[in-house]
């Protein structure tokens, strides 16, 4: 891990903790009575933690962030969950999105190093997982399924989108 | 060693994830009402039917304790069974008399097992070493005799009965003459005298009593009536047929018979 990175990835923290609990906490849109539509961008500090990061260290950040984010949100242990399973799903969703060729040993999990269409796969992926986490843990229970499949279908495009602004506007090479 | 700490160290992430999740899970559960309100509700639901079912499957786990509980209990259920008390009190009675010198003391006992009939008839007997019973002293019970002491433990004596191939006592009349006493196995009610002299006249239903010349029983103690003399012929000797005054076999009590001579008496056999 380079000095950069590891920067970057202090700044990430901090930035996407503020953003989420401050900006997208409070876009939620839903109907009789219900939210459903939801936007969540901390993911994006798993996504981009530096390839070779050992895998506890990943959980454990994830973790972190979940919990700093639910003391802002009275939500106490569901970001964290969530994002705490994402953390470990990390692994698999790389082997499942590698390219033909592998990743090279320096490679970043960056659009700017492996291309905007990985990144949007890759994003894909790690974002059905946490969303599916934690709209499961929200509702807590399988009699809701439905409502877990609907919040899940309409939150993973929304945050897709801003993750992909986001994205485009910064473009973080490390 | 080496290999599990590989393994341990190749799963370290799912160990730290199944860690935060549980954390995580707790931390829900008791920060969040609707969770909170799910979880107890499944809880209450769920929780019950599998505590059973852990339960019915653990429970022969238990069964070697559970036995072993309640075999105590039954011991000590059992012990408090008026049956199974040993009778502690002492019923003997010398008698006080200043001209005859007491020498046979009786102690009352009661038999508390029995060997099943045959041949060789023994009983045992709650009285024991603990009240001074001793190997060879004599039993008698209500108006015969009962048998002789073979074993002794501190609290309980084994008796061979009169009614035993190898018992002999010494017995005969009352004008002194006397043979001795055996059982041939055979009648329960009926014992024989042997080696009484043929000249001795015999009539039916003459008492036998016991002579006390073994030291074992008291002398003059009736045993039975005779029912029949056969002289053996070429011995000098006749056999007597003796019926029983009681039934050893259906004695429920016994006194025995402790000489308090017996000591004294026993130096004079040693010196020849």
């Amino acid at each position: 891990m380079t000095t950069a990175a590891l920067v970057n990835s202090v700044l990430r923290f901090f930035l996407l903790l503020v953003a989420q609990v401050f900006v997208f906490n409070q876009i939620a849109w839903g109907w009789s009575g219900k939210d459903y539509l939801f936007v969540f961008v901390y993911p994006l500090f798993v996504a981009l933690l530096p390839m070779r990061t050992p895998r506890p260290l990943v959980i454990l950040l994830g973790f972190l962030l979940g919990i700093s984010i639910d003391f802002f949100s009275e939500t106490l242990g569901l970001h964290a969950g969530a994002l705490t399973f994402t953390a470990y799903c990390r692994p698999l969703i790389l082997r499942l999105v590698q390219p033909r060729d592998g990743y090279s040993i320096k490679a970043y999990p960056t659009a700017a190093d492996l291309g905007s269409g990985w990144m949007f796969r890759y994003l894909a992926f790690l974002l059905l997982a946490h969303l599916l986490a934690f709209f499961s843990l929200q509702t807590f229970s399988v009699l809701f399924l439905t409502d877990i499949i609907i919040k899940t279908l309409l939150s993973l495009p929304a945050s897709l989108l801003v993750l992909g602004a986001l994205i485009l506007i910064f473009n973080p090479r490390a | 060693m080496g290999r599990l700490l590989r393994i341990l160290l190749n799963s370290s992430g799912l160990f730290t994830f199944a860690g935060l999740q549980l954390l995580c899970l707790y931390l829900i559960v008791n920060h969040n009402d609707t969770q909170r309100q799910i979880w107890a509700e499944t809880k209450s639901v769920y929780g019950s039917t599998l505590s059973e079912f852990i339960s019915d499957k653990l429970a022969f786990l238990d069964v070697a304790r559970e036995n072993e509980i309640l075999r105590r209990e039954n011991a000590a259920l059992l012990a408090r069974i008026p049956g199974s008390g040993y009778d502690t009190s002492v019923d003997t009675l010398p008698v006080r008399d200043s001209l005859l010198q007491q020498r046979f003391t009786y102690l009352a006992s009661r038999v508390i097992n029995k060997s099943p009939y045959g041949p060789y008839n023994t009983l045992v007997i709650d009285r024991g070493s603990n009240l001074g019973v001793e190997r060879g002293q004599g039993v008698v019970s209500d108006g015969g005799l009962l048998g002789i002491i073979s074993e002794v433990t501190p609290r309980h004596a084994r008796v061979i009965s009169i009614l035993h191939l190898d018992t002999r006592i010494s017995a005969g009349l009352d004008n002194s003459a006397f043979g001795t006493l055996k059982w041939n196995g055979r009648d329960p009610r009926r014992v024989t005298i042997t080696d009484m002299p043929d000249y001795v006249p015999i009539a039916p239903n003459d008492t036998i009593y016991t002579t006390g010349y073994s030291n074992v029983f008291p002398t003059g103690l009736p045993i039975g009536t005779v029912e029949s003399s056969e002289p053996l012929p070429g011995t000098g000797s006749q056999d007597l047929t003796v019926v029983l005054l009681n039934d050893p076999l259906l004695a429920a009590n016994g006194y025995i018979v402790r000489d308090l001579f017996k000591e004294e008496l026993d130096q004079l056999n040693r010196v020849r």
